[in-house]
Order: structure tokens, then sequence, then C-alpha cells
């Protein structure tokens, strides 16, 4: 017969809450309503949240202690049992509120719960033990834990006890705290030396949970320690890591990303290892299928994935051809996915478009744009910074830019928006989209500056980060290359001369960098161009000149000098402007800076100053033959002879088309 | 045109020949000559009874044979009056025994937690409490849904029960099913099992499955005794 369902839920949440805190209760009633609360929350997210905001927490804690209390005490002449069942079920009450919950973790942790759950596990009675162990396990699968002292060697010892035992619940709570609190290289050491890693090992032919626990610890202990990794991967070890690999092919979805997860941080601490492509062909096919899983481990499956790739064209090329991108653009495309998954799913596809050419085309191929274009907008700023990482890298596709495939309102006026973000990481990968989005071959850089964008990236130069303030010049000096005067116009408009001449002029060299390279891209134009710098009172021409003669940085200075060299290729006025900056009238014990960079160990700075000089004496200029006659009194002329033979074959050319010049004004 | 006919029948009888003949006595001996142990054999009955769940079969079988389960047999009792529960329709009190067993099962499973709020509602509808399955879908069911969109679909089948004044002909009678029951049923026995590091099924079905694999297989390369019927397992001889 059906049990009447009326009887167990005629008392409401707060009544339930009341009986248990109430010190009149019966004992039994509270250990009813106890058993009660237990069942009610097991398994459903929505009534622990509930119950927590009644304060269930600190009651049932409060009944922990007083029955911890009366067992320690023996009983105090009553029934031990009794007591005993009271202090399980407050136990696992508790357990379940910490389990997947970090609100539930934080009550509990708050409520003072842990030291007196971290005694009960060395209770004689194996159930006790064993449902204080599985609550500190859950507590321990939160990042609000506390942190476990490895370097202590009483830990050590304890840890190592719980990870000795046979009991399941103990060795899965030992491989937990490792999981959880393992994350310095000092700690992985003193692990390593306490011959933790062999017990772990040993636990893979355990149970499922104690499988999936040391495959967790495992990782913890090997990432990016290369020392470990290596010496696990030495013959002699071999047959323990065959374990792991096998576990990649284990029933259990979870255990086979664990395994996964293992392996990629075997390999990314240690490249020799796994190198065979039947290995990495393996690991690739087991992740994407894994990305299928509708569970938290398909969520997970991508960031495991994402690790193995990154940076690795060999393995971007090995899950292209095993069609991941398909399964990636699939998923995007159903729409409804959790954040995580939608996180998970844009940096692996990211990734897989970091280098190759034909990921990028088989993304743009599977018409998911669109939503990618969404997840720019969405509520959270992992997913927003991730879409904006994708778009930035299928935008590095020269064809698909110049056929114009970016340069639209659906794709600039979010990033554009995106601007103005509250997270400082997504504002820069806007920019980094940006940056390449606007390295557009037509003329729709118009739109862009119709969707505010010129006014935003102007607006972000002056960010207190460098780093934005570095992303945001590198965006605009894309922008500005090659752009229409009335362009230029705009970005000068938004730019004073001296907030330009400041950021020339600023802290951070690599913001001198793109400073310099705005200016350079700026100037290369029409004659209109090259006034720029000579405005108020030739404000910008003094800064680029005073990086020339003071930077160290050689970045800088190729910088400066190729800026020079596109003054130099305008009018006469704008010629001898450079001439009076590279020999200054005031002091004629200046440092000839034009020989110094000239001499350079950098072929790129060298190579500028050689087309500087190749701008300053155009022979179709009036005044070149005194150009060249104060180059020659400077012994620029001596100095390139000694260059024809110079390595970089760049430079050689400009080097003797530059002498070459100089000589048909000295010979003539 | 004889010559032509020789030629055809040459032909039929290589083709035909290209298959192995096997005779009976010739699979016989091959058949006595593989050894089984009996030891695995009592393993596979073991591991058959342990996790279908026949306790006393599986207590006896080890007293009478000296058979050690794989799986304490205690627990095996447990597992059984869950098992029993559900399918007696009591999902509450097979719920509150799961927990007993292991509370992390449920909190570790939304999907088997959603099908035993999902069978608790079936059978409040079944024993037409309908004011009170209204109440329960409402709060009980509805955010189940909303913590997992995946359960929608279902969700809205099983609340369909609701709105039909004669549910057991509506299109979503199959939940009222007793077969319903045994899926729940088998779910919940799969999960202890595989919370408990069992296998959840038995290895018996496998070997089967196997032997009906292979034999489809031989059947492309030879001719030979067959087993047909596997409660008699007995080999037929083919006839050419």
């Amino acid at each position: 017969m059906p049990t009447p369902a009326a009887s167990n839920h005629s008392a409401g949440p707060e009544e339930l809450i009341a009986r248990l805190e109430s010190s009149h209760c019966p004992r039994e009633a509270k250990l009813k309503a106890l058993r009660d609360l237990k069942n009610r929350i097991i398994g459903n997210r929505t009534k622990k949240l509930a119950f927590l905001k009644l304060g269930a927490v600190p009651a049932v804690v409060g009944i922990l202690s007083s029955a911890a209390a009366i067992v320690g005490r023996g009983g105090d002449g009553e029934n031990l049992e009794f007591h005993e069942s009271v202090l399980i079920q407050s136990a696992a009450t508790l357990g379940s509120f910490a389990c997947g919950l970090d609100a539930g973790v934080k009550a509990v942790l708050d409520a003072g719960a842990f030291a007196l759950l971290l005694s009960l596990i060395s209770h004689s009675s194996e159930k006790i033990s064993d449902a204080s162990a599985r609550t500190l396990r859950m507590i321990y699968h939160s990042k609000l834990a506390p942190k476990f002292d490895f370097l202590l060697e009483k830990n050590i010892g304890f840890l190592l006890s719980l990870l000795n035992t046979e009991n399941e619940n103990l060795t899965c709570l030992g491989a937990s705290i490792i999981s959880h609190s393992c994350q310095t290289p000092s700690e992985q050491q003193v692990l390593n030396e306490a011959g933790v890693i062999n017990r772990l090992v040993g636990l893979l032919g355990g149970s499922l949970t104690q499988k999936d626990g040391s495959l967790e610890a495992l990782a913890a202990i090997i990432k990016n320690n290369q020392e470990i990794a290596k010496r696990l991967t030495e013959t002699g070890n071999g047959g323990e890591l065959n374990t792991v690999i096998e576990l990649i092919k284990d029933k259990n979805p979870r255990t086979r990303l664990l395994a996964c997860t293992c392996i990629v941080s075997l390999r990314n601490s240690y490249v020799p290892c796994f190198h065979e492509s039947g290995h990495r062909n393996k690991l690739v096919l087991v992740l994407s299928e894994l990305m299928d899983d509708p569970s938290q481990v398909g969520d997970e499956a991508p960031f495991v994935l994402s690790d193995l790739i990154s940076q690795k064209e060999d393995m971007q090329k090995i899950a292209y051809e095993a069609n991941a991108i398909e399964k990636l653009c699939e998923q995007l495309s159903k729409g409804s996915l959790t954040p995580k998954r939608l996180e998970g799913v844009l940096l692996a596809l990211a990734d897989l478009c970091s280098k190759l050419e034909c990921s990028r085309d088989k993304v743009l191929n599977s018409k998911v744009l669109t939503s990618l274009i969404q997840a720019l907008a969405h509520e959270r700023a992992a997913v927003r910074q991730a879409s904006a990482n994708l778009l930035r890298n299928i935008a590095r596709s020269v064809k698909n830019l110049s056929a114009g495939h970016f340069m639209n309102e659906d794709v600039v006026l979010p990033l554009v928006r995106l601007l103005l973000d509250s997270s400082t990481s997504v504002k820069i990968a806007a920019l980094g989209a940006i940056s390449n989005i606007v390295v557009d071959f037509n003329t729709q850089k118009r739109l862009f500056i119709k969707c505010g964008g010129v006014k935003q990236l102007v607006h972000l130069s002056q960010s207190m980060d460098s780093n934005v303030r570095i992303n945001a010049l590198w965006a605009l000096k894309n922008f500005s290359f090659h752009v229409d005067n009335r362009c230029k116009e705009e970005i000068l408009l938004e730019l004073s001369t001296s907030s330009m001449a400041s950021l020339i002029g600023d802290p951070d060299p690599s913001v001198q960098v793109q400073a310099l390279a705005l200016i350079r891209n700026l100037v290369d134009g029409t004659l209109n161009s090259i006034e720029y710098v000579f405005g108020e009172d030739c404000l910008l021409l003094h800064a680029i000149g005073r990086q020339l003669r003071h930077s160290s940085s050689a970045e800088v200075l190729t910088q400066a000098m190729y800026t020079m060299s596109n003054i130099a290729s305008g009018n006469e006025h704008h010629k001898e402007a450079i001439m009076t900056q590279l020999f200054p009238h005031e002091s004629k014990d200046m440092e000839n800076i034009l020989i110094k960079h000239l001499r350079s160990v950098n072929s790129q700075l060298l190579t500028a100053a050689a087309w500087t000089i190749i701008n300053l004496t155009f022979p179709g200029s009036p005044g070149t033959s005194g150009r060249v006659a104060e180059l020659r009194s400077k012994n620029v002329v001596a100095e390139l002879k000694n260059m024809v033979d110079d390595p970089c074959l760049d430079a050689r050319l400009r080097i003797r088309t530059a002498l070459g010049q100089l000589m048909m004004f000295i010979d003539a | 045109m004889s010559l032509f006919w020789v030629v055809i029948r040459q032909t039929a009888q290589r083709h035909y020949m290209a298959k192995k003949l096997v005779t009976m006595v010739d699979w016989e001996k091959k058949l006595n000559d593989v050894k089984v142990r009996r030891e695995d054999m009592n393993k596979l009955v073991m591991n058959f009874l342990v996790t279908e769940g026949y306790v006393d079969a599986a207590e006896k079988f080890q007293i009478e044979s000296g058979t050690e389960p794989d799986i304490d047999l205690a627990t095996i009792t447990d597992r059984m009056m869950v098992k029993k529960a559900i399918q007696d329709g009591n999902v509450e009190d097979a719920i509150e025994k799961v927990n007993d067993l292991n509370p992390e099962i449920l909190d570790t499973n939304p999907q088997l937690f959603f099908h035993l709020q999902q069978q608790r509602l079936i059978e409040l509808i079944r024993n037409g409490k309908v004011e009170e399955a209204l109440e329960f879908a409402q709060e009980e069911l509805t955010p189940r849904g909303e913590e997992n969109q995946g359960f929608l679909e279902e969700l809205e089948r099983t609340v369909a029960l609701l709105a039909f004044e004669d549910a057991a002909n509506s299109p979503v009678s199959d939940l009222l099913d007793m077969s319903q029951r045994f899926k729940t049923a088998s779910e919940v026995n799969a999960a202890i099992l595989t919370s408990q590091s069992h296998e959840k099924d038995p290895k018996l079905p496998s070997l089967l499955k196997l032997l009906i694999l292979v034999q489809n297989q031989l059947d492309e390369k030879a001719i030979y005794p067959r087993i047909n019927n596997f409660p008699t397992a007995t080999l037929e001889e083919r006839t050419v």
C-alpha cells in the first residue's frame, strides 16, 4: 500500500526547523524530523537553498555537537545506539547540504562543523567515521574548503593515514584533500616524497570513487611539474602510467574525462611523454566523444581539449582531422547551453582557430557566426571573453577579412559595446578582435567610426591599465593603416595632439611602441597627413625625436625611425625638419644618432635608418644636395660604405640604394 | 553443352566446398578439447544471482559450492528492498531506503532523482489523488525542470497525465503501466550497483550475445553443428 504522502508533508519547512531547534521537542521526534529533513533535501537543490535560508544548518550542527558529546561520553547511560543514529543522520544531512552547493558548504563551515567532523573520522564506529568522511569529502570538492597545509609534517602523516586504509570513504577523502589544496611546486614535491603517488596509482584499481578521486589527485600533483612528470614517465614507472592510459577507455564517462585530464597534465608538464601519434589521436577522439555527454562531464570536456591543443599546431591539426570542429559547432548552434558548456565550446573553438586557416574556414562555413555574436552579449563575463577571443582568431583569416565578412554592423556594434564592459579582460579580448577586424582591405572603415569605434578606442588609450592602453593603440594602429585622410582626421579629432604626445612618452615602453606605430601609420600617406606632427609647435615631432635620442628599446627606436622616414618622404620643409631632428643645431657635440642607429645590431632599426636617408636624399627634391653635403660631413657616407655587405638582404638593398643616391650627388 | 554443364557443376561444388564442413563427431571432439574451469562457471552463476538480487539463492549457492560472492550479501538485501518498494509503488519508502544505503546516490544522479519523483507523481495519479498530485507536481517536479532543462520534455509528458480525465486511455498512458515501475526500479538497481562498484549488468547475457555473434560470423565460413535453442543448448547438425 502506498505511504500516504500527507503524513510526511504535514510539517512545513519552518515547523521542521523549529522542531530541530527546540529544546522541548522529544528526542525521538527530533530524530524523525532530522531524517525527514535529510530525505527532503537529498537530490533537491531547490529545497536545499530554501532550508539554508531558514537556518537549517546551524540547527543541525547543534544536534551533531550534542550527539557527538553524548556518544563521546558513552551514551550517558542511555541508549548509545540512538545517539549514534542521531550523529550519523546529522552528519549525512550536513553532507547533503554541502554536496555540489557552495552556499551549503559555506553554511556548514560558518556553523563551525569542520573541526568536529574531522575528529569524528577516527571514531571506532565505522558508520560514524564513514558519514563524517563523506561529508568532509563533499566540503573538499568546493573551493571554499579550508586550505590543507601539506608542509606540516603531522598533516602529511594524517593524510597518509587516510590514504593507506582500506576504507573507501577515508581514501577518497585523502584524495579530495590533495585535489583541493595541492597547488605549489613545493607542495607537489612534499607529496611526491611522501610516496603519495604510488598509493594513488594503487587506488586506480579500486572502486569507482577511488578511481575518480585518485585521477583528480594525481593530476593536481603532476600539474606543471616537469620533474615529477618526467620521473613518472621514465622506465620502471611505465606500468603505472599504463593504468592511467587504460582508464581512458573506462565505461564511466567521468573516469574517462579524469584520465584524459591526467594525461594532458602529464603532456603539458613534460612534453616528450605520450608523444606517439596513437595516444594523441586517442585522446582527441575520447574528448570529442565526451563532449556529447549531457552531464557535467560534457561541460568540462572542451576545457580539457583546450588544454591539450592550446598553442600546439600539431595537436590542433589532429583535432581538426578528428572532426572536432563539426562537433563543437553543432553544440554551439544547438543553443540553450549552460554557461559553463558555452564557455568551454567557445574556448576550444578559439584554440582550434588560433593557427589553422582550415579551421577558421570551417567555422565560418558552419554558420555559427550568429550564435557567436549572441554570445558576445552573454551575462557571464567568461563567455563574453571567450567569444571575443574566438572572433579575434577567426578574423586572422586574411581571405575572409578581405572578403569583408566582418566589417558590418552585426559584428562591429556588439564588439564596440564590449569596449565599455565592466571586466578588463573582456575589454582586452574585444580589443584583440577589433584589432584584426579593422585590418580591412576594403573601404568600409567609415562604418567603424560610425559605430563609435574610434571614439571608444581613443578613450581606452587613456586607460589607467597599461594593457588596455597597449591594445587600444594596437587597434587604432591597425585601423589607421592606409586609411583615407578623412578617417585620419577623425582619429586626431578624438585623440588630441597633446594626448598623442604623452602616449609617445608613456612610462611603459610597450605603449610607446604602439603609439609610435600609430603615428607612423597616420603620417604615411598624402602631404596633409605629414602636417599632423607639425601641429602645436611641432609637439609630436619633438616627442618622436626625443624617443629616437633617448630610448634604449630597439622596438621603440625602430618605430620612431620609420616615422621619421615617412615624414622625410614629404616636401622640403618636412625633410629639413627631419635633418634638424637628427642633427640639432644647438649642440655640435651631440651624439650622432643616425650613425648610432645605423650601427645597431637590430636589422629592422638599421633598415629604417637607411630608408630615412633614402627619403632625405631623394634626387628630385631641390634641397637634396645640401642635405647630402651635411650627411657626408657627419660621416654617414663612410658609414654606409662599411655596411654594403650587411647579412640581412633587406638592409643591404636599402643601404646600397641610399649610397647610390648619395654618390650621385657626390660624384656629380 | 555437356562440358558446359560439367564446368557449372564443378564451379558450384567448389563454391559450396569453400565453406568448411564440420561433422558432429568432429565438432564434439573439438568441444571436448576445450577446457572450462568449474570455478569460472560458479562465478558466473554467482554473479548472475547477485546482480539480479536473488539473495537466498546466492546464500545457498555460496554454502553449497563454496563460491564467494563479489558483493557483501547483506547489501543485496538492502538493494532488493528498494527494488521491491518501487515495484509495489512505495516510491517515498524507496527513496528513504536508498538514502540510508548511500546518501550520495540521489545527490549525484539528477536524472535518477527526477525519475523517482516522476514515479511518485504517477502513483498519486494512479490512486486518484488529483489535488495532491497537482501540489506535488508544482512543489517537486517543476523545480527539477528549472534546475535542468534536459528534463523539460519528460516533465511535460508526465504532467500531461493530469490533464486527461481518463489518463489510462490518453496518449501518455504508458506512464501508468507496470513496465514504467520496472523501468524506474531497474534504474535504481543499476545506480546502487554502480555506487558499490559492481557491474550493473550480469555477465551471462553478454556471453550468450557473444555466442550468437560468433556463430553468425562462423556461418559465413563454415557449416557446423549450431546451437539454436539456448535453454536446451543442444547441437543441431546441419543437413546438407
